[in-house]
């Protein structure tokens, strides 16, 4: 069979995944967020907005000090998640959580999440998302 | 004995006449990524369907656009041969966007050719043909078949736009847009004076090619044609995006225009 030419929103894609910040839906991800500020923190979900543009959920994180942090993190569109096999009640206040991601450009509690694991293994991802593990 | 032929199937010599509408899915037997989403259906292969009067069957939910959203200049989006030659006042704009000042960021349209992530669903019926957006941003276009502009179209987001069939390539003729979208998140710019052109070809059951010939000479030295391509996604649904609900970017974007990965 013939290879078929890759469509042009596959390439752009393609080549957001390659800088290694999150394909976005509606704005850069480069002019928001830091490719060099990784972001791995673990706590307890605070909230969650499943909300468009992004979803968002809270979690409140130990700093070196002790101080407890509330973070706030980008998902993608609600619309993203659920055709990436994601429910709405996939992650609820009160989870313990441990993420990856990337933090804002400006240093404020603020990241793009891109892998989130609970404590019995299982894990929530979704294309378009800086995955440092790649 | 059966033969499949382009529009049918030839049973004992007699012609049965079948479409694919959006409305009923073709039966998917393989699933795959299509753009950002995992375990999607995917179309079976098989011939671009036609309604029982002949017309193209066009209709279904797509995931693609007309050309390149992160740079409408970049080569790989663009008819080749073309180049997107800026009046001095345009390179000028580009140079000094900002992220922030980008439509789409603000949950406004993104116009014509610019794609998204979303899938989108186009419906025919005898007089207008709609293009549905889930986003971004969640909204519509209307195309008026076998009709003509107005004298003087208020300007608009996307325009006013026209349609008529060549062949088995659905022809889409707009005037009459506002100069506020930008083609693309680098910020490219255009006057009132843009006039698209696009061409529709569904190629296979699963397919369609879009090339989008772009005419403002207010703000290029001459036309070009972007070309892009559409995938059928026969197992979804378009879903609710309303994108000024919660849109928190804005206040975080910093910096020039640029792509989504900082191309």
């Amino acid at each position: 069979m013939a290879m078929r030419p890759l469509p042009v929103v596959a390439i752009a894609w393609a080549l957001c995944l390659a800088s290694g910040l999150p394909a976005l839906a509606h704005h850069s991800g480069a002019a928001e967020f830091d490719s060099h500020k990784k972001i791995d923190l673990t706590g307890v979900v605070t909230k969650v907005e499943w909300t468009n543009p992004h979803a968002h959920f809270y979690i409140d994180v130990k700093d070196a000090s002790g101080t407890v942090v509330n973070w706030n993190l980008e998902l993608a569109s609600p619309n993203v998640l659920i055709r990436n096999g994601w429910h709405r009640n996939s992650i609820k206040a009160g989870d313990m959580v441990s993420v990856t991601g990337v933090q804002a450009k400006d240093s404020s509690y603020y990241g793009s999440a891109s892998v989130i694991i609970f404590p019995d293994g299982h894990k929530l991802s979704f294309l378009g998302a800086d995955d440092p593990a790649k | 004995m059966c033969k499949r032929v382009t529009t049918g199937v030839v049973c004992g010599g007699l012609l049965v006449v079948f479409s694919v509408s959006a409305q009923q899915p073709a039966p998917a037997t393989k699933t795959g990524t299509i753009g950002l989403y995992r375990n999607q259906a995917l179309a079976p292969d098989g011939p671009a369907p036609k309604f029982a009067d002949g017309t193209p069957d066009l209709s279904g939910v797509w995931l693609g656009s007309g050309g390149n959203s992160a740079d409408i200049a970049n080569p790989k989006g663009l008819k080749p041969g073309d180049q997107v030659v800026m009046l001095p006042w345009a390179a000028d704009v580009v140079k000094n966007r900002l992220s922030k000042q980008d439509p789409e960021a603000n949950c406004l349209p993104a116009g014509i050719p610019r794609g998204s992530p979303y899938p989108w669903r186009i419906v025919q019926t005898p007089t207008h043909y709609f293009i549905l957006f889930e986003g971004n941003i969640h909204s519509f276009r209307q195309i008026f078949m076998n009709a003509k502009h107005p004298d003087d179209p208020d300007p608009t987001w996307f325009g006013h736009s026209v349609g008529h069939w060549e062949g088995n390539t659905l022809v889409v003729d707009t005037v009459g847009f506002n100069d506020k979208f930008w083609f693309d998140y680098k910020g490219h710019p255009h006057t009132e004076k843009l006039h698209t052109i696009e061409r529709f070809t569904r190629t296979d059951l699963g397919h369609m090619s879009m090339e989008v010939t772009i005419d403002d000479p207010g703000t290029y030295v001459k036309p070009f044609t972007t070309i892009g391509n559409a995938t059928l996604m026969p197992g979804t649904e378009l879903l609710e995006y309303i994108c000024q609900e919660n849109n928190q970017d804005l206040q975080k974007l910093e910096g020039p225009a640029r792509g989504p990965g900082g191309q």
